[in-house]
Order: structure tokens, then sequence, then C-alpha cells
């Protein structure tokens, strides 16, 4: 719990992986990859500034360098001068990261470098103080914002267009990949060039699957697949096929009931005519015969009169 | 076209009684025709996808639909005239439907053009004229009512229509939504079985000679030959009325300034900070508020003080709504947008609820129709052009604001001018009328009364400019006498002179009592 009057610092580093090797001290995938082939990786600095008992950063990974997290926190109340504070990796308490925490300039700081390779490195690390104040920093490859919940319908014998778009201000992914949901697994879809049913067709950004001659059996879930160097993140689509039939249920019930309502009105309006006459009309003598003192027939009362002869 | 001394009234508005089941019949079809080419947008995004175009080449759909629906004015006032609503609604209603079942297998983006577009337009063409001159026919009193009720199906429609299409969108996809939609839009031939109409009057015998034996579905006015050369889709002398022309310009006016907001309120909350879902609500809070203020100003029209000065609340009316728009770029966060959406709602709804009355407040309701389908036609342009232009300062200038504030001068201009020359025409025909008063002085009573048939015969309070003598055609008649002093070809029915006196001896008092 934290006092209102708190603040929690917390500054983050992304450093070059450099082939001296640096100061990663420990933690999951710590020792350092092998000399990499390949240019080196530049370098980004972002320093956020964090208030509250608790905080959520999210850092797009694209591919694997080194990453050293500072948080800084400015402290309860009661400053103590040795607090001590570790780290957590997805929920679980990193060996041998908790140490004491001094008190420098009325501020704590706890500050580590981690090594992320490959998509194990990605996950949710937290630091905490003292158990009092934590950020989380959500580490995970840019995934696709716009998701559509509603599966995307189709008729069978119809060809569908299935889309996905990475917006233009996360990382682009260097390719894409579609995958078909069976049962629980995923099934890789590779169509040749020339197949008639599906098509693959990738631009920068956006991939595009398209298929024809849709059958009912190719109902479900489709994934596409953003390729980063550290990950590939999935974003669901889902396909429904249905026939002709469907729609045209209700549309012949409600022609049915169109047709009913509009036989009933003129029925109904051709035994009205049977009937008594509706004295609608003034004929001349009536509209001659009014006089000034009459209130004008149908007239209500309102400002509107009939002109009087 | 000289009148025959004994011409006299087809019939009397009958102001209530099946009236109301017309009036719901108009509100469906007024519903359909406003609201269904905005509530289309909702699935642009799945067709574009599947016919892989552009944005602006899938809003075309929308666009030309409206545009036809505006631009079949004249045709439609032509078969209304000619064939009374009843039918031209039913096969407005059987055209939409039927458009959009076809729309519902096409192929490729123009096709839509065509199915939804041009046919689907021309069919709510038919429907919104028709709907209109029926209200004409069975209203006289209680026609401000009337017509805001009517009017009330724009803003209804659009809010079930919106959620109902995204239903069936995520049900059936796109192409089985348009079949159902086709379906739903047959409702249109519901309300043309329900506008019943009116018995027509046993047609006296006019030089014109026009026949006998039409039947009861041409409202009986049909005193004009039928030749069909003589029959005119654009009826040009209709400019001869300075009311008319008045009316024209200063809609002509709001017409341009009228969509864009609602085209661009969105993202312009969006630039101001506020999210996105909030942003779209604005539109349903503007859309909710219309939806009552609607009737309420029809009730509020209705009324003894308002009636016989209609054009100029038609005029304070228009002024709001440019005042609403020039006040929102002060709005900066989301309460303040909501109460610009709410007083927007408030203008927009109140614009509406007149702006067909005031028309056939000018023309009566035997012009009203070709007048109406004059006015669509040339409302079309501003009305398309407005959303463009507004776009284009939004580029040039990478701010809402200006965009607002064009269309918030533009709208209280073309409220101002409407409001200054009626004053003026007003005055100018009472001059005429106290003239013509003076003038037949010390003639018999009943001959002075025929000649006072000619003033405007609105009576001082406003007189309709229609009781120019100057006036080609049916200017305003007066009510149920319906003598021959009612100039114009089809001279019988025309709207009642208000007045508050009773006595016809006091007319020429009245005529300087003019509370302008």
């Amino acid at each position: 719990m934290l006092h209102s009057g708190v603040k929690l610092c917390a500054r983050l580093l992304l450093l070059s992986l450099s082939w001296g090797g640096t100061h990663s001290t420990g933690g999951p995938g710590s020792t350092l990859p092998p000399v990499v082939s390949g240019p080196p990786l530049s370098s980004d600095v972002r320093s956020v500034v964090f208030k509250g008992e608790s905080q959520v950063e999210e850092v797009q990974v694209v591919r694997p360098l080194t990453l050293a997290l500072e948080c800084t926190w400015t402290g309860s109340q009661d400053r103590p001068h040795n607090i001590s504070g570790f780290w957590r990796k997805d929920g679980s308490e990193l060996a041998d990261s908790r140490r004491p925490v001094l008190l420098e300039n009325q501020q704590y700081n706890l500050r580590r470098a981690f090594s992320i390779t490959d998509e194990e490195g990605l996950g949710n690390y937290s630091c905490v103080f003292d158990n009092q104040a934590e950020v989380d920093f959500i580490l995970a490859a840019p995934r696709v914002g716009e998701v559509r919940d509603k599966p995307i319908v189709s008729y069978v014998g119809d060809s569908v267009v299935l889309q996905c778009k990475m917006e233009d201000t996360k990382p682009q992914p260097n390719s894409w990949t579609w995958y078909r949901a069976n049962g629980t697994d995923k099934e890789l879809l590779d169509p040749e060039p020339d197949s008639p049913r599906y098509q693959i067709h990738n631009q920068e950004g956006k991939t595009k699957l398209t298929v024809r001659n849709l059958t009912e059996a190719d109902s479900g879930a489709y994934y596409c697949g953003a390729v980063y160097d550290i990950s590939v993140t999935l974003s669901r689509v889902d396909l429904r096929v249905i026939t002709f039939l469907e729609p045209l249920k209700p549309f012949l019930v409600i022609v049915g009931e169109v047709l009913v309502l509009v036989s009933l009105i003129l029925l109904y309006e051709r035994t009205k005519a049977h009937g008594p006459q509706p004295d609608n009309t003034l004929s001349d003598d009536q509209a001659h015969k009014l006089t000034p003192d009459d209130a004008g027939g149908e007239v209500t009362d309102s400002s509107t009169r009939q002109r009087k002869v | 076209m000289p009148q025959s001394p004994t011409a006299k009234l087809a019939h009397t508005p009958p102001d209530g009684g099946w009236g109301w089941m017309v009036v719901s019949g108009s509100f469906i079809s007024i519903g359909f025709s406003y609201s269904f080419s905005k509530a289309l947008t909702v699935f642009f995004k799945d067709i574009q996808r599947d016919f892989d175009v552009s944005y602006s080449e899938i809003a075309w759909v929308a666009s030309i639909m409206l545009a036809t629906m505006y631009a079949g004015g004249p045709l439609s006032g032509m078969l209304v005239n000619r064939f009374g609503s009843r039918p031209v609604t039913i096969a407005g209603g059987l055209m939409c439907g039927l458009s959009m079942v076809a729309a519902s297998f096409g192929n490729s983006i123009i096709s839509l053009y065509i199915c939804i577009g041009l046919i689907g337009g021309l069919g709510l063409s038919l429907n919104l004229n028709a709907s209109l001159t029926i209200i004409s026919k069975y209203f006289l009193v209680r026609r401000p009512l009337a017509n805001g009720l009517a009017m009330t199906g724009s803003p209804v429609f659009l809010c079930f229509l919106a959620p109902l299409n995204q239903y069936f969108l995520s049900n059936f996809g796109w192409r089985g939504s348009f079949l159902i939609l086709g379906a739903l839009m047959l409702h249109c031939c519901v309300a043309g079985a329900l506008m019943r109409p009116l018995p027509s009057a046993p047609v006296p015998t006019v030089e014109n000679g026009s026949p006998e034996g039409r039947d009861a579905g041409t409202q009986g006015t049909k005193l004009q030959s039928n030749c069909w050369s003589r029959v005119k889709i654009v009826d040009l002398s209709l400019f001869r009325d300075p009311g008319f022309v008045i009316y024209l310009i200063g809609n002509s006016m709001f017409f341009f300034g009228a969509y864009a907001p609602i085209v661009f309120l969105s993202s312009y909350a969006v630039s101001q900070g506020v999210d996105e879902f909030s942003a779209a609500t604005l539109l349903s809070i503007m859309g909710f508020v219309d939806m009552f203020t609607r009737p309420g100003t029809g009730l509020l029209a209705n009324t003894k003080w308002i009636r016989p000065r209609i054009q100029y609340f038609l005029s304070f009316a228009m002024v709001f709504n440019g005042t609403c728009h020039l006040l929102c770029p002060l709005a900066t966060s989301y309460p303040s947008l909501v109460v610009y959406a709410a007083f927007f709602g408030i203008g927009f709804g109140m614009v509406f609820a007149l702006i067909f009355e005031c028309l056939m407040d000018i023309m009566g309701p035997l012009r009203f129709p070709k007048a109406i389908g004059l006015v669509t036609i040339i409302e079309c342009c501003p009305m398309l052009l407005g959303p463009p232009t507004a776009g284009a300062l939004v580029d040039y200038y990478g701010d809402h604001r200006y965009l607002f504030i064009m269309c918030g001068a533009v709208i209280l201009t073309g409220g101002l001018f409407l409001f200054v020359m009626n004053v003026y025409n007003y005055h100018r025909i009472d001059k005429k009328g106290k003239a013509k008063d003076q003038e037949l002085q010390g003639d018999d009573v009943p001959q002075q009364e025929r000649a006072l048939e000619h003033m405007p015969e609105e009576g001082p309070q406003a007189p309709g400019p229609g009781g120019d003598e100057t006036g080609p055609g049916a200017t305003e008649e007066d009510g149920a006498m319906g003598e021959d002093g009612a100039m114009g070809e089809d001279g019988a029915m025309g709207d009642h002179v208000r007045r508050s006196a009773d006595d016809s001896r006091k007319r020429s008092q009245e005529f300087h009592s003019i509370t302008i």
C-alpha cells in the first residue's frame, strides 16, 4: 500500500549487444549469446515517469536484444535507509535477484539487464520494492491491434478474403503466415502459387488470404501470424460459411408479413367502402351556407380558419 | 386558366381519422428514405474487403443513393400528380425492395452503384414525394403536427436500422443482410396501402376539357388536361412566385451546411481527445434528441401563436442551428461536446420538422408535388457539395474548427435571409392588399369579398406570399369557400386564412395589425 504522495519512477533502457559482453547479471537466458553475425543492433533509450502504486508498461520487442530495466521509486512516507527489492518474471521471483536497496537522493533504484534471445525471454517482468510498490514490464512482439470479434460470414460457393493488417505505428513484421485451426492444433496453410482454393497475398504490413469455392467445412478459426525475429504473433479471424437458405428464411417471413398487411389494409378499405360513406366532402350548398357565426365545420380550435363569405 | 364559376374544392382535408394512419404510412416511408443510405455505412468495410475497393469508392454508393433520391424529385412529383400517392409509394417500395435483392447478388461495385444507388434512390424518391404530398392532402389545420410526426421517421428509423444492420451483418454477412433489407423495404408498400386516396369531388364542367371518369385514385384534382404534352416534369413557372424563390435560396444555404457537421463530428471529437467509442455516441445523442424534437416542433408550430408565423419559426430554427455550429469550436471536452450534440439535435430536428411544412404553406397542396420536386433537385447540389467542401477545409487548415464556422455561418446567413426576405415579402403583399382594399371600397360587399379572395389568403399575421396576383398558377387558395377568386388552374384546395377575427369586415383592420 502506498500513500497518496508517492511517486514511482522507472526508467527503461535498451542497450545494444556489444561484442565484449556486458553486465547481464543473472536471470533466464542470462548467458550472453555467442558471437552474433549480422549488423549490430541499434540502441534505444526510453525513460518513463510513473506515479501510483503500480504501473504497467508495454515494451515491444521485435528482435533479440539485451534489455536493461530500471525502476526508480520515491519511497513511502517513512523512508527507511535500507529496503529490499527483487525482480519477478511471469509471477515467480527470479532466483538471486533479491538484494538490499539503499536510499540515494531520496529515491530507491533497481536496475537489471535481461537478455532476450527468443520467445522464452518475452513475458511479464516486474520490479518489486519492499512488497509495496511494483512496476510491470510486459515484453511482447507487436500484435495486430484491430481484432475483429465477430466472424466473417460468407456463402457456399462464394469466395472470401481474410485480412490482417499491422498498424503503421507498430513495427512491421518480416513476413506473414497463415494457420487453420484443426481441433487444438494449428495447421500451416502453405498453398501452391496457382492453387485454385487458397491464395495468400502479402504486402508490407498487410496480408490477405483468399479462399475460393467455399464449403461449409471451411468454417472455423484462421490465424494470421506476423513473423518477427523474436517470435510470431498470432491474430485470430473467424470464418462462418452458410448456405443461402439461411437469410432466405427471414426474407420469406417478412415478405409474407408484408403481403398479409397489405391485404388486410385493402380488405378493410373495401369493406368500409361498402359500408356507410364517410362524409368528407362539403357540397357547394353547404359551403355557401357557412356563415360567419359558424365555427367552420371541422376546423378545430387553432388559429386557422376558413374564409367566410 | 379560366375557372368555372362552380369550381369547388375537391374535399376538405379530414385533419384526423384515417389521416393518422396516413401519417404512420408517411412515417415509415420518410423513415426509409432518409435513414437508409446512412445506415448502409455499416456494411461498407465488408464490401470493401470483398470487392477490393477503396473507402471512397464504396462511399459513393450512399452518395449516389442520396443524390438520386433528391434528383428524382421532379419525376416523382409528376407521377404523384398523375397517379396519386398510393400507386407511387407502392411502386417505390417495390423498386427499393427489388433493388436490394438484386444488390445482394452483385459481384462488382458497379452493380451496387446501379442497384442500390440508382434504382434504390429512385424508389426512395418516389416514396418521399408521395408521402409528403398525401399529408398535405389529408391535413390542413393540424398539418404542422402531421408533418412533424411524419418526419420523425427519419431519426427513429436510423436509431433502429443501425444496430439491426450490425446484427444482420454478423449473422448473415452483407449479402444476406441486403436480401433481408430488401424484404424490409417492402414495408413501404404497406405504407402505400395505408395512403388511402381521398374521394374525388364530382368534377364540374370545366372549360379546359379535362375528362371525368378519373377514379378516386387521382384525388379528383385532375382539372388539368391529362394530355401528356401538357404535363411538365419541371414547372418553371413556380419560379415566378417570390415566396418560393426565397424559400429555395434559404434552404439551399441550409443544406450546404447541414450535413458536414454530422459527417465530421466524430473525427472532431477524436481530435479533441475523446476516445472513439464516446465520439460515436455523440451522433446517437444527436439522433435521440432529434427524435423528440421533431414531433415537439410540429406540436409547437401548430399553436395559434406560431402557425401564422411559421416561416419565421423556420428562420429561427435555422439561426439556432447556425449559432450552434458557430459555438461548436468552444466545445473541447466530452461533456461540452455532448451539450453541443444535444443542441445540434434540437436545431436539426426543428428545421427538418418545419422544412416541408413551410413549403406546403407557401405552395398549397396542389402545387406542392411539383414544388417539392423542383426543390429537391435544386437542393441536391448544395447538399452534395457541402461535406466535400468542408472536408477540403479540414485538410487545408488541418483544423476542424473552420468547418464548423463555415457551416454555422452559411446556415445562419440562410436563416437571416429567410427572415428578412419574408418580412419584406409579406410587407409587399400587405401593401398590395391594402391598395386593393381601398380600390374596392364602396363596391358590393359580395364583390368586395370576392376581390378580397385575391388577397393573400393567409391573413395578416403571416400572409402567404402565394396571394400575389402576379403569381402564375394555383396560388394559395382560400378555404372551403373555394370561390372563383381562386386563381390558378387547379383552383380548389388551399390553405385556410389565419385570422384572429371572425368577421370579414375586420380584414382591413387586420392588414394594419401585422405583427411582423
